[in-house]
């Protein structure tokens, strides 16, 4: 069973899901996957999988096997162990099934320089055999969505790299796949780009489609991903929604958030007599305002609060620490460069 | 100056040390080399110049190979650098032209002629067999230094010039196709025209340009040492001249390089004029042939470009047949109908095979192919749409060609070598199809099958080989 840490139920038979009642089919179901490269073991029971209509993350450093399991999950190389499915269907079975469902946008730039804008897609639209109408109506629509109706007949060499990136997603889209693979489609663009790429993103999310996404800029995934997978030389650390990353900790201890509105004198002294609090600290530049609290992990937010709140402090906010994206991928993963 | 050029040759020597395929050739020369041996040995009974017979063949293969790394190896010295985007890094690192040129062509010129020397001791064996003297071996190996001493730096000057690697194989090519060809081509023209009907000076220049080409001419200088080596002795006008010619295309190199280098950049912001590409229009349902006929076979525009050439050509032939013949007529006689179906099925050949190198590696290049495959398109009419979309831009060449069988005399060649013509086609497919498979793994395999082909048609087109 992928170890996919959600409230909705999976049977590993079939892939299917049970949600609220209603049967969906999750939009990728990676099991027990294994591949190698001669003799360097790239994938090792590779597991996890993606909900439909979800944004879902996939990072790990550089040879730790995202491109080859997206190369895998699309259908363009066979995994030597393991099962892939896609909507339901094995990769293995029914591949071309499966390559008009799906959209994938490599990691590199993969253009006919010599064709405009409008030739590229509409040359792309007739090889999945879109009609006439239908091929204007989809280019349109995707010139629209991509911002890029202005260069309709400018020649893709002599576009930008982020205008060539939309291009690229304009293509994956021409025929209104259901899941997109997206291989860092935000590496080399630049900050405004970048955030555009988001919100396109977003509005596909919007659509309906599901977004596979494998990227190095932790920050930005964070914001967009309802979920991550984290990979690390060929194995999977972490597969789950994003608010279950956030909310692991490492080790035993807990890290609260405590913020006030006034400052009090000899606070944390007083904060680290409390029975549950193993040690309190104020945070740097925060001019004895904020307050971390350090429990142990069983400790509860109810727990805390009883024992604070007969202090009688001007409390603001109050939370446990959140883990980030980048934290959790610096834990989960290990140093070096396979 | 002199540093930069050392370090850019050590690198060039090293990685030409590190890799396979430099090791992998000198091994297969040797296989070469044996097996001139073992025929040369198998005909000892029935030849009385044994050494003579193998010698030639060692120069034979030598001149052949030569020509081809020229169009291969030499011409992608600087290009290497431009594809890959280094060449501004090389200034950067303050190497001037000189260091450039310097550095990365004499690795390889080295590296080649390393090959010629390899040879010597054992082709000293010729000597032995008898019908060579070692003077004549000596000076056989001299003219063959001294061609490619020529070649590396024609190549170089192309590598110089063009953008890639693969607009500098082609040029590099086509000037070798041209350099053997040439002096036959004007020749046979001048032959065929009649007395009186051309400028005195343009029939002095008509002698003059053959004769300079033949005179630098390996296969020429070869014959004369083999066979007429009383009249001459071990350096020649070949050797010199060749020195000179290859002296100044590198000077040309090393002078133009920055400028060629610039201009290129700017070339690739243009992508070429635009009127160039106006007639795409929309893709057709066969989405992959509309592809290769627009944007890899050069599209209605190179096509309607052919025809129009193809016309001019066949009425120079038309031309030569009325100064011949006192008056003009609409059928071609046998001989120009023959030599105008040849130039024809030449120019078919070499763009089947030009577009066969390039159809899959250029997906390759592009880093298309991924895209493609997830197209709902199967393999089979891939690759079918593919020849389609090349096929249909060689579509003026065909029609030419059926309107000379039209034109010409009933006895033409199709319909006298009726078992030529099925080889030729034969070989064509097979080539096509080869050098498609190659250029998955070598680029421009296309160029080096065509300039072997070409020189088998040389070699057998030569006097001595039809009087056997």
């Amino acid at each position: 069973m992928p170890p996919f840490q959600s409230d909705r139920t999976h049977t590993a038979e079939d892939g299917v899901m049970v949600s609220a009642g209603r049967e969906t089919v999750p939009a990728i179901v990676v099991n027990e996957v294994s591949h190698s490269f001669r003799a360097t073991q790239v994938l090792n029971r590779v597991s996890f999988c993606v909900l439909p209509g979800s944004i879902h993350g996939f990072v790990g450093p550089n040879g730790a096997g995202k491109t080859t399991t997206l190369r895998t999950i699309c259908t363009l190389l066979r995994p030597a162990r393991g099962e892939i499915k896609v909507f339901g269907k094995s990769t293995q079975v029914a591949p071309e099934e499966i390559r008009r469902r799906i959209g994938y946008m490599p990691d590199h730039f993969s253009m006919y320089r010599q064709m405009t804008v409008f030739e590229y897609l509409d040359f792309f639209a007739a090889a999945y055999g879109l009609e006439l109408g239908e091929r204007d109506r989809a280019i349109s629509d995707l010139l629209d969505l991509t911002d890029m109706a202005g260069r309709r007949d400018s020649l893709i060499g002599g576009l930008s790299r982020g205008m060539q990136q939309r291009v690229g997603l304009a293509r994956v889209l021409v025929h209104d796949p259901d899941l997109l693979l997206l291989d860092e489609p935000a590496s080399g663009l630049d900050p405004r780009a970048r955030i555009e790429l988001a919100g396109i993103l977003r509005e596909l999310r919007r659509m309906g489609k599901t977004i596979f996404i494998s990227s190095h800029i932790l920050s930005e995934l964070a914001e967009l991903c309802d979920a991550v997978t984290i990979i690390d030389r060929g194995e999977i650390r972490f597969s789950g929604p994003m608010r279950i990353l956030e909310q692991q900790q490492q080790g035993t201890a807990a890290v609260w958030n405590l913020q006030l509105s006034k400052l009090v004198d000899g606070l944390r002294e007083k904060l680290e007599t409390l029975s549950v609090v193993t040690t309190a600290m104020e945070v740097e530049f925060s001019d004895g305002y904020v307050f971390q609290l350090v429990t142990d992990m069983g400790v509860t937010a109810s727990q805390l609060l009883r024992e604070l709140l007969p202090m009688d402090l001007p409390i603001i906010s109050f939370g446990r620490e959140k883990r980030h994206l980048n934290e959790a991928f610096m834990d989960l993963t290990t140093e070096g460069v396979r | 100056m002199f540093s930069g050029a050392t370090v850019l040759f050590r690198w060039s020597l090293r990685s030409d040390a590190s890799a396979q395929w430099p090791h992998a050739a000198r091994a297969l020369f040797s296989m070469v080399i044996l097996c001139a041996l073992s025929v040369a040995y198998a005909n000892s009974i029935s030849v009385t110049q044994v050494g003579l017979l193998f010698f030639e063949a060692i120069c034979a293969i030598n001149v052949l190979v030569i020509t081809m790394c020229g169009i291969s190896y030499f011409s992608t010295a600087l290009t290497e650098e431009k594809d890959a985007g280094t060449m501004a890094l090389l200034h950067l690192a303050g190497m001037n032209p000189l260091a450039i040129t310097l550095g990365k062509s004499t690795s390889r010129l080295v590296s080649s002629l390393m090959l010629l020397v390899a040879q010597i001791p054992f082709s000293l064996l010729a000597v032995t067999l008898g019908g060579v003297l070692w003077q004549q071996v000596i000076a056989a190996w001299l003219a063959m230094a001294g061609w490619m001493f020529l070649v590396c730096n024609i190549a170089l000057l192309c590598s110089a010039r063009c953008r890639t690697s693969g607009r500098a194989a082609t040029v590099a090519g086509a000037l070798a196709v041209l350099f053997f060809l040439l002096p036959y081509l004007i020749g046979t023209s001048v032959a065929a025209l009649p007395a009186g009907s051309l400028h005195p000076a343009l029939i002095s220049l008509s002698e003059r340009v053959p004769g300079l080409m033949l005179q630098v001419n390996p296969l020429e200088r070869l014959n004369e040492i083999l066979f007429q080596w009383q009249s001459t002795g071990f350096v020649s006008s070949q050797l010199w001249l060749s020195l000179l010619l290859g002296c100044a295309c590198f000077g040309i190199s090393t002078w133009r390089l920055n400028s060629w280098t610039r201009s290129g950049d700017d070339e690739e912001l243009q992508l070429g004029p635009r009127f160039l590409r106006k007639a795409a229009g929309r893709a057709w349902p066969l989405a992959m042939a509309w592809r290769e006929f627009h944007f890899f076979a050069g599209g209605l525009q190179f096509a309607v470009t052919k025809l129009i050439g193809g016309a001019a050509v066949l009425g120079v032939f038309f031309w030569l047949q009325s100064q011949d013949e006192l008056g003009f007529r609409w059928r071609l006689n046998a001989a120009l109908t023959d030599l105008a179906l040849l130039s024809f099925a030449a120019e078919l050949s070499l763009e089947l095979l030009l577009y066969s190198a390039g159809v899959l590696s250029s997906e390759l290049r592009l880093r298309t192919h991924s895209a493609l495959a997830l197209a709902p398109i199967g393999t089979t009419r891939l690759l079918l749409e593919k020849m389609l979309g090349c096929v249909l831009s060689t579509i003026p060449v065909l029609f030419w060609m059926v309107v000379i069988v039209l034109l010409g005399d009933a006895g033409t060649v199709v319909l006298r070598e009726r078992d030529v013509v099925l080889a030729w086609c034969i070989m064509l497919v097979f080539s096509c199809h080869l050098a498609a498979l190659l250029s998955l793994y070598s680029r421009w395999a296309a160029l080096r099958i065509w300039a072997s082909n070409m020189s088998r048609c040389h070699i057998r087109a030569t006097p001595d080989s039809n009087k056997e």
